[in-house]
């Protein structure tokens, strides 16, 4: 059962608390930093079943890499979550994702979305 | 020849009249000249012929009247050109006249051929004295027949005598005429003369305006700060200004006479710029203010349309300003507002984020009081993020950078969404937050979802902030065609009539001291009154004191065509 969630963002202390959020609800959580490393992340690995995708990141951007998932078939079943900062960023491409957050994002907040939205039979 | 006998006869004199009548009786001189000598000449062949014979009696008179009409002559010359007025013709005439009666016998003269001598004076005098003096030379010649004939014991001719009189009639009577002729031709050349003076008056001064004018815009051209070029019709640049010059740091020559296009391809312009300036040419239009980048310079372009009195596009003025300082400035400021939006958020997001993982005891069971610290954290920090938003939505509104986005949302998630936010701050206070929506409304509108639901959480977190006791309720309503509105009343304190125009200024609270006792800029109504105003709404506030106040904002009611049939149908 694949119960991977892949958080793709660049400051460590979200992550640690959106990787808290994820792993008490019974996520298997993988944190990138960087767009570049994450865009060789998306390509090479198996897909997850949940992103959290960051818009501002260094070398890559969110939105150059929602743009590779959405021409990539391998991806048509992971739900997308974009967390940004800039609401209108968030509109814009809030089409092409499940689900837009507009950081301050609350820890539970996304526990709660996240619980809802991991896999009917995986272990909590 | 002609000219000296132009200078003979001429007579200068300030009144063409004058003249005219002087020049006349000089060639009546002269004419009476020529007869005088051919009248010796007729005296000196006969007695060549008959030198034997002694001269006549009749000769001798001749002879001596001759002599006489000659010095008169001479005399009468010198005093037309030296007096001005009709004393020479007068005399001239008066010499003829009275000569008249010794040119030929006694009875010649009153009864004869010498009769039709004294018609000269009387017709000669109505040109060069005055028309009306006719009469009076035909009143002498007809005393001289009457006092000759009355001397030789014979009746006056008075045929001969009616005849002067008629002659001095039609000689008046033509005389006058010619004057009046001539008056009339003098005073209509006399009003030309007016006329071209004054056309010429004008359009010297007409020209002197243009001249001053011309000056005073080409010293304003010189002197202002913003680059000016003038394009013709065709985009060939016929002005520029120092300025210009100076801003593009190209010499004039560079720019006057040369089309756009060679300014538009110029290395130093950035190519991005390069599409805007040629859609302005090419599409005539007029733009105001779009930036253009020139060899680091960012300048502004403007660009009017000129037209003639006809109304025909005869050309455009371009005017450039250098907003590089300005330009710099804004990038600055966008930085700031994009730093602190997020170099401020991400670490309170941080501090949010860990108080919420302690609270929700993810590491391990916490006591009471640390649940009520970790709430104490979140609640600060939740406060500071609300500030911060609240300072960079006045940063962008000031820059003009807060766009109003319109979509399709429902009514009644707006209304669940303020509960979900602002629930728990009432329930702490003690206060019911209780919502409702007109049946009338459509559920689904056209809006800036984000925006209202702003809009509504202001309203409501600043009606929470000043009641103490009872209910805040919030209500969307239809109040007439194209209108929706939204409606939050409190039971709180009021707001004094004082206060009333300030309560949407930035940076304000109702009576400043209270900033202290409940917190934040006073940013939060300054918000929501420009958001309403970009959204083309109004706002309104009724408030009693003691008793509560009301917000009423109206909006304009879109509905989005896929939902609008179902709507006009309910």
């Amino acid at each position: 059962m694949n119960t991977l969630a892949l958080i793709i963002e660049d400051d460590e202390d979200l992550a640690s608390i959106f990787a808290e959020a994820l792993r008490g609800v019974g996520f298997e959580v993988e944190h990138v930093a960087d767009g570049k490393i994450a865009q060789e992340r998306l390509k090479n690995k198996e897909a997850p079943y949940l992103i959290l995708l960051d818009m501002h990141l260094p070398h890559v951007s969110g939105a150059d890499l929602l743009m590779d998932m959405k021409n990539d078939e391998r991806f048509n079943d992971t739900i997308i979550i974009i967390t940004t900062a800039d609401a209108r960023m968030g509109e814009t491409y809030g089409e092409k994702a499940d689900f837009v957050m507009i950081k301050p994002i609350s820890f539970v907040q996304l526990r709660d979305l996240t619980s809802r939205l991991k896999p009917k039979d995986a272990q909590n | 020849m002609k000219v000296y006998l132009e200078q003979l006869l001429q007579v200068p004199a300030r009144d063409p009249d004058d003249a005219r009548r002087k020049r006349l009786l000089n060639i009546l001189l002269l004419g009476t000249l020529v007869a005088a000598l051919l009248g010796l000449l007729a005296i000196v062949v006969d007695a060549i012929q008959n030198p034997q014979t002694e001269f006549t009696r009749e000769t001798q008179i001749l002879l001596g009247g001759i002599i006489a009409v000659t010095l008169g002559i001479f005399a009468i010359y010198q005093v037309n050109r030296r007096f001005s007025g009709r004393l020479a013709p007068l005399l001239f005439l008066l010499l003829l006249t009275l000569l008249f009666p010794f040119t030929d016998s006694v009875d010649q003269v009153i009864n004869g051929r010498s009769l039709f001598l004294f018609t000269l004076p009387i017709t000669i005098s109505s040109l060069i004295l005055i028309p009306q003096a006719s009469f009076l030379f035909a009143a002498l010649s007809s005393a001289i027949i009457i006092g000759m004939s009355l001397a030789n014991s014979v009746f006056p001719n008075s045929s001969a005598i009616t005849g002067f009189f008629l002659l001095a009639l039609v000689s008046w009577l033509s005389a006058r005429s010619l004057e009046q002729a001539l008056h009339e031709l003098r005073d209509v050349n006399a009003n030309l003369d007016q006329l071209v003076t004054e056309r010429t008056q004008a359009l010297a001064e007409s020209l002197e305006r243009e001249r001053i004018e011309a000056g005073r815009n080409q010293a304003i051209l010189n002197s202002i700060a913003d680059g000016v070029i003038v394009f013709d019709r065709q985009w060939n640049a016929t002005m520029a200004n120092p300025a210009v010059r100076s801003m593009l740091e190209i010499p004039l020559e560079l720019i006057i006479s040369k089309n756009f296009r060679e300014l538009i391809e110029h290395p130093r312009l950035q190519p991005r710029s390069r599409g805007l300036l040629y859609a302005m040419m090419e599409h005539d239009t007029q733009p105001v203010g779009f930036r253009i980048e020139w060899s680091g310079k960012t300048l502004s372009v403007s660009a009017a349309q000129v037209y003639n009195s006809r109304g025909e596009d005869i050309g455009t003025v371009t005017v450039f300003r250098d907003f590089t300082r300005e330009a710099e400035v804004e990038r600055l400021k966008s930085t700031f507002v994009a730093i602190v939006s997020h170099e401020l958020r991400t670490p309170l997001n941080a501090i949010m984020g860990y108080a919420e993982m302690f609270r929700e005891a993810v590491y391990g069971p916490i006591n009471e009081k640390q649940v009520n610290m970790a709430d104490r954290i979140i609640k600060n920090t939740q406060r500071l993020l609300g500030l911060i938003n609240d300072l960079l939505d006045q940063a962008q509104m000031e820059a003009g950078k807060l766009t109003i986005q319109m979509a399709p949302f429902k009514l009644a998630e707006l209304l669940d969404n303020v509960h979900g936010l602002l629930d728990k701050s009432a329930s702490d206070k003690g206060l019911q937050l209780t919502s409702e929506i007109q049946d009338n409304l459509p559920e689904v509108l056209n809006g800036d979802a984000a925006r209202l639901q702003q809009i509504l959480v202001n309203l409501v977190n600043n009606a929470l902030k000043f009641t103490d006791k009872g209910s805040v309720h919030v209500r969307l309503f239809y109040p007439y065609e194209d209108t929706w509105g939204i409606e939050v009343m409190d039971t709180g304190h009021g707001i004094p009539e004082s206060e009333m125009p300030f309560i949407f200024d930035t940076f304000r609270q109702v009576e400043g001291t209270t900033t202290r006792v409940h917190g934040g800029f006073g940013l939060g109504l300054s918000i929501v009154k420009q958001l309403v105003s970009l959204m083309n709404g109004e706002i309104k506030v009724r408030s009693k004191l003691e008793e509560g106040t009301r917000f009423i904002v109206t909006l304009p009611l879109v509905i989005p065509e896929s939902t609008k049939k179902d709507w006009t149908l309910s």
